[in-house]
């Protein structure tokens, strides 16, 4: 509260700049030292093949991120993201079961993934339901819906071109998700930063009121932000499958923590309004980085599920309490300036 | 500024310890792997074509269970370790493995960061099916050995080896075997209570256990349904009293599946049941001697993991110092195991398997001693 | 007459009414289902379930949730079960204690970080979710508490019946469960601390500025979360006996669903024990019912309970927001009738 006050008597464009840049700043010395330590302390981790790797192991949680951001910024979660991959893998592999073109079943696959957004989106944004139940019940249903298609099976056997998609090299030493992923940053930056569509979203972010009184519709940005979440999740599910060459109905089972990390350690606020694909970028480079790091040096899963257990709580809690110590510093200096006044004004 | 400088450093405090804590045991052995064993390649096929270790080299090597945290794994683990110590391996083997909710995605990214960390050899138990091929047989080559043991990878692609407990076509008969035992000549109808619905061994007995009740001697055995709970044991214990419900003459339920096994078999005492339908399958004499003893599962069978992590680091650590290549037809001795023969996996339509066997049987004469 | 009901009530009705739809509906399919067995099985799926959800009840009526249940669950219950695999001699009240104390202690962690550091509650217990597990592994060295370590009282608890008439067993845990659920239903409806969370819950802002002790109720209600999920260990370790680092795994979902269903408003503000007990049987029997029942894919079982959960979701926004305002101009009505009626009498004494 204090703090919301002493930035509406500064100037609040720049005040906010400011503040986002430093985070940013912090993210970057982060990586920073995780690269340098991890240099030193594991040899073939600047290999380039072995940064590769790292990037492409969590690729398609990357891309969802950006999309991720998105809803977050403008006040909304989505928890069904790694369901909605599941299903478009698990639909473009079913589909080729049943005799259609992996072409057409990727199509689907990615159309299925919009409508998943576009309801969840309607009951949030029509019908005004609380996205964390909604999105729940869609984290829940629509992995049902991948599991009642393949049941206890693991399906295959994709056409060569799909794995080689997937699995080799596409320019260079870059595969296919690599690429699109670099042009998805480049998309989504210009989304959110620059474009109209993205002041919308963080206006309907920051106060749905002054949102609605200031002509923009916010249900139709929250279905957009929706549909964009859904879509993407579906196109990295189908990445996804590409890369494994075989889907089950697990397929990206509990990938929601890693992504939700992402997007907060980016700086985003889960309240939604604040926060910028910089920041996003930067704290999917550190996670990425970190686990990494971790892993080469043979940290086992639970030591990796910890750190990113504990980032995710930190990325919110430190700046909650910097700002609390801020506001007592101010508020400590305003009383000692006080004190020490009286004396000369005697 | 001054107190987002505060944060920045405890930030990186953290990071910077955790990698620290990690990177540290591990990164000395790395950097002397490669150079010894490149130096050894030349070990020796033994005159009577049995390949023998030949001690004391130094081979990275990585132990990859499912995941970490349940007893099976661990004691393959101390098998591994009893082999290192009579191979006198330089360098200590990892251990590691992912969350069980994370299996997956776990095991793949652990095989992708193997090459890197310099590893000669990954030993899985593959969770992932076919999903774990396309980062193993990147792995294969970068030079890493593959030995899958416990689970295979199903269609063989970036496996070297797979060391198998027993032979999945046997495992069927067994545990036919088992339930003709608990129902007697009359027979019945019996279910089967798997683990994950894609676990490679688990639908390899599954089948197995299908091909075997043809054989005329099963004739009255009544397989009604197969379901699925996923390891955990909760689910197994909701699934077993829904098929008593489901099936009111059900005679025995079958769970390959150590976890499974013994939470049917606490279902069916809570639902005092143990008079109407056994439980039998795959499980550790340890966690069942109580209701072996009570008459809930008189009788289950299982391998030792102790020694199937013993036989799989020897046959790892052979075809890491190219003492064995990994070919049809090759033996090797095994430590205190004895000599073992390297063939085409029948159980497959592709792979070499290293058969380890033989079951073993508990019930009430044998199951405490075993549990000790 | 119908305005006597509140609206919580008509919800509750609504689930019963359901259940026993339910019933009727699987009893037609299902040979063999209206038995005392089936009774048996369903009632007692759901000790460990309703605990814990009585818990969830109470973060979710202050506008919170608690995702580390699950996690918390399974700590419990193995850290329970390695000492009373060391200590047999134990009194049976020492480890019921213990665990509600260990579960109270995480509790009280997701308390502070949320009240306190006023980080949002998901993401809070998102990640004490995974580090709650994690600890377990850690904690566990691989080990599985079995049953055979496992003092012979414990072994027998959850064997043990209140009432038994042939296959139909009251299982003496089944009714510990319940008296939960009422005995926190009456902390609800009778005790300060439970009105003070509906005002939170409906309206945080107003509530502060009212001087209600906010940020200590919140914590309080996460400590008890913590405390009733320890107890759903302990119950959980006399449940299955056998306990693995996976224990509890995915509990939360199921107990997050069973609140919703129950017509706790995610929003905060409204709902009850009862009917969180209600939602819990209700998806229960659904679930237990679908692997009876021989015509059903046993995989359709997430698909419904998602369906489920949004219906619930839904019907609590649409219906009873209606049904509330009604409500409220009802009473007022009624009460301005009251005091008009009460004012005639008044006068012509005066």
């Amino acid at each position: 509260m204090r703090q919301r006050a002493r930035q509406s008597r500064s100037p609040l464009a720049p005040e906010l700049f400011r503040r986002l840049r430093s985070w940013e700043g912090l993210l970057l010395g982060v990586l920073a030292v995780i690269v340098v330590v991890t240099a030193a302390a594991v040899p073939g981790y600047l290999h380039p093949q072995n940064q590769i790797n790292l990037l492409e192991l969590s690729i398609e949680k990357a891309i969802v991120a950006l999309a991720l951001s998105f809803v977050i910024v403008s006040g909304e979660i989505d928890l069904s993201i790694a369901s909605v991959m599941g299903l478009a893998a698990v639909l473009v592999a079913w589909l080729r079961q049943q005799g259609v073109p992996v072409e057409v079943g990727i199509v689907a696959a990615l159309a299925a993934g919009t409508l998943c957004g576009l309801f969840n989106g309607y009951w949030v944004a029509i019908v005004g339901l609380p996205s964390l139940a909604v999105t729940l019940a869609g984290l829940i249903g629509y992995r049902g819906v991948a599991l009642l298609l393949v049941e206890d099976r693991s399906i295959g056997g994709f056409p060569d071109w799909f794995n080689r998609l997937g699995q080799q090299p596409l320019v260079g030493p870059f595969p296919l998700a690599l690429i699109v992923f670099a042009a998805l940053v480049v998309i989504a930056t210009v989304l959110l930063q620059f474009s109209g569509f993205g002041r919308y979203v963080y206006v309907v972010g920051s106060s749905r009121e002054v949102a609605r009184f200031s002509g923009v519709r916010v249900p139709r940005v929250k279905m957009a932000v929706f549909a964009m979440s859904g879509l993407t999740a579906a196109f990295a599910g189908v990445l996804l499958a590409a890369r494994l060459g075989a889907v089950r109905g697990s397929t990206a089972e509990g990938f929601e923590l890693d992504i939700i990390t992402m997007v907060l350690l980016g700086g985003v606020s889960i309240f939604g309004g604040s926060g910028s694909m910089a920041g996003v970028i930067l704290s999917i480079l550190v996670i990425l980085n970190l686990r990494n790091g971790l892993a080469l040096a043979n940290a086992t899963g639970n030591t990796q599920a910890g750190v990113i257990g504990a980032l995710l709580i930190l990325s919110v809690l430190v700046p909650n309490l910097i700002a609390a110590a801020r506001a007592r510093a101010v508020r400590s200096a305003r009383v000692e300036a006080g004190r020490r006044s009286l004396p000369s004004a005697k | 500024m001054r107190i987002q400088h505060g944060a920045a450093l405890s930030l990186l405090a953290i990071s910077a310890l955790v990698i620290a804590a990690c990177g540290g045991p591990a990164a000395a052995p790395s950097a002397t792997v490669s150079a010894t064993a490149s130096a050894t390649q030349a070990a020796s096929p033994s005159a009577a074509g049995v390949a023998k270790a030949t001690p004391g080299q130094s081979v990275k090597m990585m132990l990859l269970p499912k995941f970490l945290g349940i007893l099976p794994f661990t004691q393959a683990n101390k098998g591994a370790t009893e082999a290192e110590a009579e191979l006198k391996n330089g360098t200590t083997h990892a251990f590691v493995g992912p969350t069980a909710d994370n299996s997956v995605q776990g095991q793949i990214e652990f095989m992708t960061n193997a090459s890197t960390q310099g590893y000669k050899v990954v030993m899985i138990s593959n969770n992932a099916g076919d999903q774990i091929a396309p980062a193993a047989q990147a792995a294969q080559a970068a030079g890493v050995k593959i030995v899958a043991w416990d689970s295979p990878i199903p269609s063989a692609k970036g496996e070297s080896l797979f060391v198998a407990q027993v032979d999945f076509n046997e495992t069927g008969k067994v545990m036919a075997d088992m339930a003709i035992n608990l129902m007697g000549a009359g027979g019945g109808k019996f279910a089967i209570l798997s683990a994950s619905p894609d676990a490679a061994n688990q639908n390899a007995w599954i089948k197995a256990l299908n091909d075997a009740l043809k054989d005329p001697k099963y004739a009255k055995l009544q397989l009604v349904d197969t379901v699925y709970g996923n390891d955990q044991s909760e689910k197994s214990y909701t699934q077993a009293q829904a098929l008593v419900a489901k099936y009111p003459d059900l005679k025995v339920i079958m769970a390959p599946t150590t976890v499974g096994i013994a939470a049917a078999a606490k279902a069916m005492q809570d639902g005092k049941l143990c008079d109407k339908v056994k439980v039998s399958g795959l499980g550790l004499p340890s966690e069942m001697v109580s209701y072996t003893l009570n008459g809930c599962a008189p009788q289950f069978a299982l391998w030792s993991f102790v020694d199937l992590g013993y036989l799989t680091y020897y046959a790892s650590y052979l075809l890491a110092t190219g003492a064995i290549k990994g070919a049809d037809g090759e033996q090797f001795e095994a430590g205190r195991m004895g000599t073992f023969k390297i063939t085409k996996d029948p159980t497959r339509s592709d792979g070499l398997r290293v058969l380890m066997g033989p079951f073993k049987l508990y019930d009430k004469n044998n199951v405490e001693a075993e549990a000790k | 007459m119908v305005r006597r009901i509140r609206p919580e009530q008509v919800r509750e009705l609504t689930l019963l009414f359901i259940l026993v739809a339910a019933v009727a509906f699987f009893a037609t399919q299902i040979p063999g289902y209206v038995s005392g067995r089936t009774f048996t099985d369903i009632s007692t799926g759901l000790e460990v379930i309703a605990v814990v959800a009585v818990g969830q009840t109470l973060v979710v009526l202050t506008r919170n949730i608690d995702l580390s249940v699950g996690s918390v669950v399974g700590l419990v219950a193995y850290f329970v079960g390695t000492l009373l695999a060391n200590e047999p001699g134990l009194a049976p009240a020492v480890p019921v204690a213990i665990a509600i104390a260990l579960g109270s202690a995480l509790g009280a962690i997701n308390g502070t970080i949320v009240a306190y550091g006023r980080v949002p509650a998901v993401v809070t217990t998102l990640g004490t979710l995974a580090i709650y597990r994690v600890a377990l592994v850690e904690l566990s060295g691989a080990k599985t508490v079995t049953t055979d370590s496992l003092p012979a009282w414990l072994l027998d608890l959850p064997r043990s019946s209140l009432v038994s008439l042939g296959d139909l067993d009251i299982r003496s845990l089944v009714v510990v469960a319940v008296a939960v659920v009422i005995a926190f239903q009456l902390l609800l409806y009778y005790a300060p601390y439970g009105r003070r969370l509906f005002a939170i819950g409906s309206n945080p802002d107003a509530a502060r500025v009212a001087g209600l002790p906010l940020q200590r109720d919140v914590f309080v209600a996460f400590v008890l979360s913590g405390a009733l999920a320890g107890l759903g260990g302990f119950l959980f370790l006399v449940r299955f006996g056998n306990i693995t680092v996976v224990a509890g795994q995915g509990l939360e979902l199921q107990v997050v669903a069973a609140v919703v269903v129950g017509g706790v408003n995610i929003f905060g503000g409204s709902g009850s024990m009862v009917g969180a007990l209600l939602g819990a049987a209700l998806i229960n029997l659904l679930q237990q019912s679908l692997l009876r029942w021989p015509a059903a894919n046993p995989f359709v079982q997430d698909a419904i309970l998602g369906l489920l959960i949004l219906l619930a979701v839904a019907s609590d926004k649409v219906v009873l927001e209606r049904l509330r305002t009604t409500w409220v101009r009802a009473r007022r009505r009624d009460d301005e009738r009251a005091t008009a009626s009460a004012a005639k009498q008044v006068t012509p004494g005066a």
